[in-house]
């Protein structure tokens, strides 16, 4: 893990992407360089004002672009994210990054990427390094109401894949759960991020499968450099670990699935 | 920055300008990030006897100008500490003074921490803590003037180093305490910690966070922090360290008017790591174009109006 670093960086482009949903665009050559899929980046304004998001904020490096670009979803529900959604080309904002542990994998066998919302984001990131080093992927991504979904032709213009669909309301791709649509029985490699409920289904299916998972998770978090200790989740040995240290990623060996 | 550097227990700060204890874990995760030798100093994430696991999650959340947390000390504890965390303080901290945090349930517990950590080298002194609003009893020593004097007696007896007393905001008069610890034989106080606050999800109907309640943080309490480090520096001799909501220069000359000789800087540096040195920087430059020579000038040079 490298030295991360402070960068005050400019807006390059923030499109709607969704309902309440946007993607943004971002010049960061050393955090583009530097980042590997699964790790994150702190957004904020730095100490200039005051009004929220007074604490900067998570969110999953979700692409990078050969120019030094780096890709970040958001998706508008407080106050916060909503002056994120309402970022504008040159505005300025201030990153620390990139954080934490990514995703690791094989080249042996399939990697099924199970996307909740917005925890599509790394797997943006993940599925075209991996392809580019001749891995096969596919991303399985659900959202609950169609109008909130991340625009698959968006997704195939960064990932060079298509997403397979499921909302729960059904108006859009394949009506039901994300997780129903992991076909058993297969040699794959899991990866998730998302809702809770959802990392636990996938969990319970990866123990049963006896199948490798990784998950990247999701707590209120400080700093992003491990000095609050803010961002803990249970270990297996029942400690409380730093997700932004230790994780986001983790083995679903390393943490505790008990409610 | 010449005109920063102050004398204090015997020992030379190069600034003004501490990271707050809690907000800069061991000083290694600054590492490369920071040039944490250039600052003051640091003060390190409370170190109790045996570690401690800290509070169920969330454990964080922003409030209107600064945050809540209750992280509840989670700590590798003494043997840890000394072991694994003090050794890189040592090595890489040759100009920034270190002050551990300590923390205990009684007396004796303060005490043996710091029996355990007293030949080792490293650090300069101890911030005691008697403040914490997150865990059962951290605030016991700071709200009972009888306790919190018998606590400091027997830390003065452990130890010859700095003692400084961390202080609660959450009494009725600030300057009692303070003087009970100058009587004590502290050698200097920190002013203040958190304040204790809750916040509430309303559609969910559940506090946010999981210990219920936490300490409050940030700019929103600069004001408090200024006033209380005012009470506590008139009512002792002792040099006196301004914590609350600090993130610009101008928020720690009002500490150093009000009457402190450091300050503490933390939530500030979450939203900005650069916030310390940027801190500092903004202080040298107040000084030179004011023309004055020395911080020391500065330090409760607040002038009250003839009425008050």
């Amino acid at each position: 893990m490298s030295t991360p670093c402070r960068l005050p960086a400019r807006v390059l482009s923030n499109q709607r992407a969704g309902a309440d949903t946007y993607w943004l665009e971002i010049d960061a050559p050393p955090i583009a360089q530097a980042a590997v899929p699964g790790q994150f980046v702190m957004i904020g304004f730095g100490l200039g004002r005051l009004d929220a998001p007074f604490l900067p904020r998570p969110f999953s490096v979700g692409w990078r672009g050969d120019d030094g670009r780096i890709g970040l979803l958001v998706r508008r529900f407080g106050t916060g994210t909503h002056r994120l959604a309402a970022l504008r080309p040159g505005d300025e904002v201030l990153l620390l990054g990139p954080l934490g542990r990514g995703f690791r994998w094989e080249q042996d066998s399939p990697l099924i990427c199970i996307a909740g919302g917005v925890g599509l984001a790394p797997f943006l990131f993940m599925a075209p390094e991996a392809i580019r080093h001749g891995a096969t992927v596919e991303i399985l991504y659900g959202e609950r109401t169609g109008d909130r979904v991340f625009d698959p032709q968006l997704v195939e213009k960064l990932t060079g894949i298509q997403p397979r669909l499921y909302t729960e309301d059904g108006s859009r791709g394949q009506i039901g759960r994300v997780i129903d649509g992991i076909e058993r029985g297969r040699r794959i490699q899991l990866f998730g991020c998302g809702p809770t409920p959802m990392l636990r289904a996938l969990e319970r299916l990866a123990r049963e499968e006896d199948l490798p998972l990784q998950v990247s998770v999701e707590e209120h978090m400080g700093c992003g450099i491990g000095t609050c200790q803010g961002c803990v989740v249970r270990s297996v040995a029942g400690e409380w670990i730093k997700s932004c240290t230790e994780g986001p990623v983790f083995r679903r060996e390393e943490l505790s699935w008990r409610d | 920055m010449a005109g920063l550097s102050q004398r204090l227990w015997g020992v030379e700060f190069q600034s003004p300008v501490l990271l707050a204890s809690g907000t800069c874990g061991y000083g290694a995760e600054y590492d490369g990030l920071i040039p944490l030798d250039d600052l003051g100093g640091i003060v390190t994430k409370a170190v109790s006897l045996e570690p401690r696991p800290g509070n169920l999650p969330h454990r964080v959340a922003e409030t209107p100008g600064g945050m809540i947390n209750a992280i509840g000390l989670q700590n590798v504890g003494l043997k840890r500490f000394r072991d694994e965390k003090l050794p890189w303080l040592d090595e890489h901290l040759t100009k920034a003074h270190v002050l551990v945090n300590v923390v205990g349930h009684t007396v004796e517990e303060f005490s043996t921490v710091v029996a355990g950590l007293d030949d080792a080298t490293g650090f300069l002194g101890y911030e005691i803590n008697v403040s914490c609003p997150n865990v059962k009893g951290g605030t016991l020593f700071g709200t009972d003037a009888k306790a919190l004097s018998e606590l400091v007696r027997r830390v003065r007896q452990t130890t010859a180093r700095p003692v400084i007393v961390k202080l609660t905001p959450n009494v009725p008069d600030i300057a009692v305490y303070a003087r009970v610890c100058e009587d004590a034989g502290a050698d200097g106080l920190s002013t203040i910690n958190t304040f204790p606050g809750m916040l509430i999800d309303v559609e969910a109907r559940r506090p946010v966070i999981g210990n219920v309640s936490g300490g409050v943080s940030g700019p929103a309490i600069l004001p408090m922090g200024i006033y209380l480090t005012w009470r506590a520096a008139q009512a002792v001799e002792i040099p006196v360290i301004g914590i609350g909501g600090i993130r610009t220069a101008f928020d720690a000359l009002q500490y150093v008017l009000a009457g402190a000789s450091l300050v503490q800087i933390g939530t500030a540096l979450f939203v900005d790591p650069n916030a310390a040195v940027d801190v500092q920087r903004g202080m040298a430059a107040h000084l030179e174009s004011q023309g004055v020579a020395h911080l020391s000038d500065l330090v409760g040079a607040v002038e009250l109006p003839n009425h008050a």
